[in-house]
């Protein structure tokens, strides 16, 4: 049955690819490629599904063009730094990797191009390009900075909640939570016995803490970083409910928590020790694949959770974008890479083999939704969430290391919602004010 | 027959004291090697197995899948090459430390020791921005002679305490047959003080090879060392545990063996310039 | 006489290494200087202006960072007793006389900790002190501590890199100690023991002087180790949860290398620098056998 589904898939995937090369008969990769064989382009990759699919895809690609991707491998904790320092130094890298939060980052250091000097380009761009087809709200959180688009979505997230129907159904539940509270109150004491929990939220001190857990809190109840003067909102009535509220789930919660990273929050699911996990959508392989999960058979997903201001799911994820510091050859063979792996015609075979594509015709086809059962919580997430879940600016690396200290420290008791989040608040306005947003130096863009 | 008795019973307990420390030193490592012969889900157990089914995978993967081997040989370029230009350098001072006399020898062996005690971090910083500016990130020099920070310091601490050692008398005759200094360096201290070399070599060696901050901070790709890769494979989406033991494995095991041979020396030196 | 040799020999011998050691030792400090009082971020490097010592009037009223100095003391303050009274025990067990083939075996395992690269013992230390599948809990089960959290909670954190620096360093404590004791005459020890069985009283009265520089060495060494240690505590907890493992150096390295901020991070790394010299100053010049 399932096996089925993956051939028809790849199928459509083939006949897409196909499809497109011949009703473009003007345009060709190859052509395309062809001054530009020859050319290495460097790109910084993570050690996650959707980059181990790419990579799987790439002699293709390689074969194709004549262009040498070379991939250098980092984990996300080092990606940042790596590429800062690459660039600062002039460095080698022709690709940037853009996790959302960096993109304000890198367009005002100017270390990237926006995309539309190759799109402008004839002979470089692909008119099956379709720029409609990403999702609004991701090519825009991704890619784009200050109203221009740099890089195309290429390792999509968002947050969904997994649930193990098995220990749902047994403790009496035949659905998930549909709100916050619900699995606070009702699902948390009914799942949270003999050693296992309702939840587990991964808030390790790094940008776990800020994206999957801080953040995560704040928008549903109506919280936010800041208010539209950019001075700190989380001492807001909102912002507060939401951090009370985390505390008060930690009771359903394995003990540290704080310690948790994506990998232990899925092994504690894939363990059958916890019966709920709000995590990105990339985990879904790894959730249901016999091999890493003792709880294959009883994994479900749903969206996240309502809190009283709405479902505000996690957003997050990575734009590739070309490199100001790459000389014209490199830049034009990484713009056809990125254009080729962002591909109409290759997001079928990306989502077959683990990744993730942003491009709405890939989940076209209504019994997609049987073989990946996150589509169409995905498809409801992408489509209102909440762009700056995570404020974009330049700042954010100095603002995600003041969040990750003190949302740990609350977590752990060491001060009270109210004092963490003055210190929070009196430090994040600091950053600001040297950035020189108060002053009117800068637009207050996030 | 009480003494006996008690003679033997402390025996038992010395015995027993002995097999102790043994196992706290070495259990660890046993753990490392049988956690990098296990798969993922044997690792992941809970409770911890102990017996269960070996593979070698892991050391496949990380050794020519992931390029382990590249940073060990870096590594290995890496430390040999900074501990010879340690010893270069350093041995000419040790011995004018040792045998002139000069105005500010003093406070100049305090500066060169100093050096030992500096954290790297204070370096770090300022390293990577010159490194930076001169071209020179993720190159195999930029670690040797950063490196010598805290190598020079051990040669030239080790070694002029060795050369004090040896009896004046033997240069004194030497210099009246007419020898040079640099004669009497390397014809007939140097042959002498070759312990304390030693010593100071396999100390440079073992330090450089275990560093990890500046491997870190100024390598990317061509020069990275092993400590650096090891670290690299802790990504927060998956902890590969078996192929994180294999990788120390492959970097702890020669250093060990290494230090094993030269042990002798290795406690010689660590308690030179301690006891005297 | 003795040692009067000209300028120019002593410049050929010393040279190199001096001019070496400044290049690469002092150069970047004066460097890191340069920026200590610039505002200076990686990431903002287009608006780099110097701006005094505003960077140090940061740190020095940044509570942050005295407590990450404190940790570093305090771990000082827990681990070195302990590997004083663990090294003694240990050397006086390799002392005694007899059982020379295990006694052998076990100098050589002490050899090991010492040796291991310090980043591969934070992570043996992430592996075994997992609170599901790490090897320590399951010792501990049958006293009834299975199921210590030990990385996610502040005090058990604190506890486990005080364990691992205790094992790393105990052999080198009890390899110093042990070489002290080998410096009793023998003729004074047996005497000694013919006058007391009391191990205490020939500990105290006749080996302590032997052992004095030792301990003297022992105390800069670690000293200045536990104010360097970053390797095996960024490896197995990265200075969390929170803060509660964030030695100085750890704080250092995040704020330059994470938050970009190269200006703040020169600044602490400077004050670091300065306490360091007069910590070393004071040993050397007290403790320490001049040249």
């Amino acid at each position: 049955m399932k096996i089925r589904d993956l051939l028809g898939s790849t199928a459509l995937a083939l006949g897409l690819a196909f499809g497109s090369v011949s009703g473009a008969s003007a345009w060709s990769l190859k052509e395309a490629a062809a001054p530009y064989a020859g050319t290495t382009v460097d790109v910084v990759f993570l050690l996650r599904p959707g980059y181990e699919a790419i990579e799987a895809m790439l002699p293709e690609f390689e074969e194709e063009t004549g262009i040498k991707i070379n991939i250098i491998k980092h984990p996300y904790e080092n990606a940042l730094g790596e590429q800062v320092r690459d660039f600062v130094a002039g460095g080698d890298l022709d690709i940037a990797l853009i996790d959302l939060v960096w993109i304000g980052n890198f367009a005002e250091n100017e270390w990237i191009v926006p995309i539309s000097k190759f799109t402008s380009d004839p002979a470089l761009a692909d008119p099956d390009l379709d720029m409609d087809d990403f999702f609004p709200l991701v090519l825009n959180a991704f890619g784009g900075w200050n109203g221009e688009i740099y890089g195309l979505p290429f390792d999509n997230y968002s947050g969904l909640l997994f649930y193990n129907t098995c220990m749902l159904e047994e403790a009496g539940f035949d659905g998930p939570p549909e709100t916050w509270a619900d699995l606070k109150d009702v699902y948390g004491p009914a799942l949270t016995k003999d050693g296992k929990y309702a939840y587990a939220l991964q808030s390790k001190r790094n940008e776990t803490q800020s994206a999957d857990s801080f953040a995560r809190v704040l928008w549903p109840f109506g919280g936010s970083f800041l208010d539209e003067n950019f001075r700190s909102n989380l001492l807001s009535e909102e912002s507060q409910a939401g951090l009370q509220f985390r505390q008060d789930l930690m009771q359903y919660m394995p003990d540290g928590i704080v310690a948790y990273d994506h990998a232990e929050t899925v092994n504690a699911f894939g363990q059958g020790d916890v019966a709920m996990i709000t995590e990105w959508s990339a985990f879904y392989s790894t959730v249901v694949n016999p091999e890493t999960s003792k709880v294959a058979d009883c994994v479900a997903i749903a969206p996240e959770p309502m809190g009283p201001a709405g479902r505000k799911p996690a957003l997050g994820g990575f734009s590739l974008a070309v490199a100001a510091q790459a000389d014209d050859a490199e830049q034009a063979a990484g713009y056809l890479f990125i254009q080729w792996a962002t591909s109409k015609a290759n997001a079928g075979e990306y989502l077959e083999r683990g990744g993730v594509p942003a491009r709405q015709s890939a989940y076209a086809d209504p019994a997609l939704a049987e073989t990946y059962t996150f589509i169409p919580a995905l498809v409801e997430s992408w489509q209102d969430g909440v762009p700056e879940f995570r404020p974009r600016f330049a700042e954010w690396p100095e603002i995600t290391e003041i969040v990750q200290e003190w949302g740990t420290k609350i977590m752990l008791g060491e001060v009270s919602t109210v004092e963490g989040a003055e210190e929070l608040g009196t430090r994040m306005e600091a950053v600001l004010e040297d950035a020189g947003y108060y002053s009117g130096d800068k637009p207050l863009a996030q | 027959m009480a003494a006996a008795a008690y003679t033997r019973r402390s025996t038992w307990t010395q015995i027993a004291l002995l097999a102790l420390i043994m196992l706290v030193c070495v259990f660890p490592f046993y753990w490392m090697v049988t956690t990098s012969l296990k798969t993922q889900i044997v690792a992941l157990e809970s409770p911890p197995v102990w017996l269960f089914e070996p593979t070698l995978n892991n050391y496949r993967e990380a050794l020519f899948e992931d390029g382990v081997f590249r940073t060990l040989l870096n590594s290995l370029i890496i430390a040999v090459c900074t501990t010879v230009l340690a010893l270069c350098l350093g041995i000419p001072a040790a011995f004018a430390l040792a045998r002139f006399e000069f105005r500010g020898k003093k406070d100049l062996w305090f500066w060169f020791i100093t050096n030992r005690m500096i954290s790297p971090i204070v370096l770090a910083l300022p390293f990577f921005l010159i490194a930076r500016n001169l071209g020179m990130l993720d190159l195999h020099i930029t670690l040797i002679l950063i490196y010598l920070t805290f190598n020079l310091p051990i040669v030239i601490w080790i070694c002029t305490d060795q050369f004090r050692s040896i009896p004046y008398d033997l240069d004194e005759a030497a210099r009246l047959e007419g020898a040079s200094q640099f004669t009497i360096l390397s014809r007939i201290c140097l042959p002498l003080a070759m312990p304390g070399v030693a010593v100071s070599a396999i100390f440079s060696f073992i330090f450089s090879w275990n560093e990890l901050m500046f491997g870190l901070v100024l390598t990317r790709t061509t020069a990275k060392t092993a400590p650096a890769m090891a670290v690299s494979f802790m990504e927060g989406y998956n902890l590969p545990y078996g192929k994180i033991m294999a990788t120390s494995t492959l970097i702890v095991i020669p250093v060990l063996i290494f230090a094993l041979l030269a042990s002798k020396q290795l406690v010689r030196g660590l308690t030179m310039g301690a006891v005297k | 006489m003795r040692g009067k040799v000209s300028r120019k020999t002593i410049f050929a011998f010393l040279g190199p290494s001096v001019i070496a050691l400044a290049l690469i030792g002092i150069a970047p400090l004066l460097y890191a200087l340069w920026t200590s009082l610039h505002f200076f971020n990686l990431t903002k490097l287009r608006r780099v202006k110097f701006i005094g010592l505003e960077n140090y009037g940061e740190v020095l009223t940044d509570g942050a960072f005295w407590q990450a100095m404190g940790r570093t003391f305090y771990l000082l303050a827990l681990s070195l007793p302990l590997q004083l009274a663990l090294g003694m025990g240990i050397a006086l067990i390799l002392h005694k006389p007899g059982l020379t083939l295990l006694k052998t075996l076990a100098r050589l395992s002490l050899v090991l900790p010492m040796a291991t690269t310090y980043a591969v013992v934070g992570l043996l230390g992430q592996v075994m002190f997992n609170q599901k599948f790490g090897v320590i809990n399951q010792f501990l089960s049958p006293f009834g501590g299975g199921s210590i959290n030990w990385i996610g909670d502040s005090s058990n954190a604190f506890i486990m890199i005080v364990f691992w620096d205790v094992w790393q360093w105990t052999p080198f404590v009890a390899l110093v100690l042990l070489a002290g004791l080998t410096m009793v005459p023998g003729e004074v020890e047996e005497a000694a023991r013919l006058e007391t069985k009391r191990w205490w009283t020939i500990l105290r009265y006749v080996q302590l002087p032997f052992l004095m520089p030792g301990l003297v060495a022992v105390l800069i060494l670690r000293t200045a180790d536990t104010l360097k240690l970053f390797d095996m505590v960024f490896t197995l907890t990265r200075g969390g949860p929170g803060s509660s493992t964030e030695l100085i150096s750890l704080m250092i390295q995040r704020v330059g290398f994470r938050a970009f901020d190269q200006g703040l991070a020169s600044a602490q790394a400077i004050i670091l620098l300065i306490i360091t010299i007069i910590l070393a100053q004071i040993y050397i010049r007290v403790f320490y056998r001049e040249v």
